[in-house]
């Protein structure tokens, strides 16, 4: 080995932050037949098939009156979700969740958050109406009614989530990729909703030009700050509540209501009329949408990277306690506590001994989260405590015996951020000319 | 396999308790709804639709505020008189008079079970709003329609309710159409 420091020292010096702000609770394996003697479990799939019911009948009439529309809405909707699917499934790498409890959080967004909030929406809308004034309802009511009664339906499914498997959810971050797969069905389908609306209300029959205008407004350019963002921040804090068992109850609920406030102002400024204007606002309407969106975005993104910071430092003691060099040694601990550390970690020995050196990293990376997420379980670690010592055997082989980023330092940081945002921007910027030049006259 | 009795209470409560705030989003809000009165009395003086559109409302009718939305590019009112619904709807339309009344008629008779009665004819505000008049049936109801035009905008009213209902209000109604005027600048 080449380094000669005791992967322990650094798992104290992680311990120590972990032990402050983490809280990761040993997820145990996913037993889902235990699920089924709980009568959380069947009321759930009762809401949810009552939900599929309800949405199949709309998806039916709409393919009976709209079926060319229909279909290119629920193409182009689901293919968009894949992705995010990914991605949010991905936030959690080391401990991805079981796929039985994702789906089940897609369903609960899709078919039962949408299904309590179109009466609930409505019934609040002409509340509004009723005890303020229609002209109030017609400005203000989507801003107040949207985000009260959807968000509550939303934050719902995360708590279905813990009723249901109460130790899946072992961590903050948990409860935001949870939060983020109810907010990803409850986007889709209203979507798609939307998309059909539009058809309807443009009067062209079976038209397929509103459609791609919703995909591009909603699923494009507004869409990444959109449901999925509001219920992973929601979800962020219901994790806390159920997770941080150390701390008073209050403190706990104040910090899940904090957080279900911030979904709710996020979603409300989303839909508050500011700036006004129609799709003809121009830039301004643009510029709104961006400075709607991109704050919640940020605030969320940093909430995420703190959690799997946590996670990672949870993990990454896991992973020392066994004082096996050959499975982890600090430089490699070091590089397995940070997510592009690790993506660093397989770059660098590509860069040395290509696709078979960036292979066996990723073998070996593997195998320690394996065997951390294993340990933590109580599990013994069999199946990787073997694999990890015959992948660094492998390194070894080849010359590159560490699973470390390189050392050299670069200053391409900042520059490779201010061109993501300038394409980010770029990407945005197109979307939205493309729904003035294409779309614009049919809305 | 057993679930411990402690954690089976815990999840009944937990059970209850989203049940109930199911219930309560998508059966108590509703139910509150309903609970209140969604009609209110309305001056018979010019009331504002949206995008600067007015209407005199037939005297004695009611304002339905649920389903009335004044917008700055658009708008919706409904009026009740007993049993009729008079509805007046203001929407960004660039086509001319002919168009706008072939949209609302493919609206019409876009509902199930409504068809078009006898001639359309011309008709005018007491403004000078150029328009398309008509009537439709529907079981067990009749109806009138008419569209007028005004810069950017289509004006497009329905009537409905019984024949008894709509022969007692037609002269109030009619009354009300024509005192229609566009009183702002198209968005």
């Amino acid at each position: 080995m080449t380094d000669a420091a005791h992967p322990a020292t650094h798992a104290r010096a992680v311990d120590g932050r972990g032990a402050r702000t983490a809280h990761v609770h040993p997820a145990p394996r996913a037993h889902s037949r235990t699920s089924l003697l709980l009568p959380a479990f069947w009321v759930v799939l009762a809401l949810t098939v009552v939900g599929a019911v309800r949405l199949s009948g709309f998806v039916r009439t709409s393919f009976a009156e709209l079926p060319v529309a229909t279909a290119v809405a629920v193409g182009l909707f689901v293919c968009y979700a894949v992705p995010l699917w990914l991605f949010v499934a991905a936030l959690d790498h080391l401990e991805r969740e079981p796929a039985l409890l994702r789906a089940t959080a897609v369903a609960w967004g899709g078919l039962v958050a949408t299904t309590i909030s179109v009466p609930g929406v409505a019934a609040l809308h002409n509340l509004i109406a009723k005890l303020v004034s229609p002209a109030f309802a017609a400005t203000w009511g989507s801003a107040l009614a949207g985000p009260t009664v959807e968000e509550v339906a939303k934050a719902l499914g995360v708590i279905a989530i813990v009723l249901v498997a109460r130790a899946q959810l072992n961590s903050v971050l948990d409860g935001v990729v949870y939060g983020a797969l109810v907010g990803l069905g409850f986007q889709v389908v209203e979507d798609i909703a939307y998309a059909l609306n539009a058809v309807a209300l443009a009067g062209h029959g079976d038209s397929v030009r509103p459609v791609i205008a919703t995909f591009l407004l909603r699923g494009l350019l507004a869409g990444l700050w959109s449901h999925t963002l509001f219920a992973a921040l929601a979800g962020a804090g219901i994790g806390y509540l159920v997770v941080r068992t150390d701390r008073s109850m209050a403190s706990r609920v104040g910090a899940a209501m904090l957080a279900f406030g911030g979904a709710w102002t996020c979603h409300f400024l989303r839909n508050a009329p500011l700036p006004s204007g129609g799709l003809g606002g121009g830039p301004w309407l643009f510029a709104g949408l961006v400075l709607k969106g991109v704050p919640p975005m940020v605030v969320v993104a940093l909430l995420v990277r703190a959690a799997r910071q946590r996670e990672a430092d949870y993990n990454t003691a896991e992973q020392a306690a066994p004082n096996d060099t050959r499975i982890a040694t600090a430089a490699g601990l070091h590089a397995f506590g940070s997510g592009h550390l690790r993506v660093k970690g397989r770059r660098y020995p590509f860069a040395r001994a290509g696709m078979r050196g960036r292979r066996a990293v990723r073998r070996l990376q593997r195998a320690q989260a394996g065997l951390a997420v294993d340990s933590s379980r109580g599990g013994s670690g069999f199946r990787w405590f073997g694999r990890a010592p015959r992948e660094r055997s492998r390194l070894v082989a080849i010359g590159h015996p560490e699973a470390h980023a390189a050392k050299r330092r670069h200053r391409s940081g900042p520059l490779l951020a201010a061109a993501l945002a300038g394409a980010a921007f770029a990407v945005l910027l197109a979307v939205w000319l493309a729904i003035l030049a294409v779309c614009a006259p049919s809305l | 396999m057993k679930v411990a009795r402690g954690r089976l209470l815990r999840n009944v409560a937990g059970t209850l308790g989203l049940l109930a705030a199911v219930a309560a989003v998508a059966v108590g809000l509703p139910a509150a709804d309903r609970a209140l009165p969604a009609s209110r009395p309305v001056a018979a003086a010019p009331y504002l639709v949206g995008a600067g559109v007015t209407v005199i409302p037939p005297p004695g009718a009611l304002l339905d505020v649920t389903a009335t939305r004044p917008g700055a590019d658009h708008g919706t009112a409904l009026f009740l008189l007993g049993g009729v619904r008079f509805v007046v709807v203001v929407s960004p339309f660039s086509g001319d008079v002919e168009a706008a009344a072939g949209r609302l008629r493919t609206k019409i008779t876009g509902v199930r079970g409504n068809e078009l009665a006898g001639a359309e004819s011309v008709t005018a505000t007491a403004t000078g709003l150029a328009g398309r008049q008509g009537g439709y049936a529907a079981p067990g109801r009749l109806g009138r329609y008419a569209v007028f035009r005004a810069a950017e905008l289509a004006i497009e009213v329905t009537v409905a309710g019984t024949d008894p209902q709509l022969r007692a209000t037609l002269a109030a109604v009619e009354a009300s159409t024509r005192s229609i005027a566009f009183r702002g600048a198209a968005p």
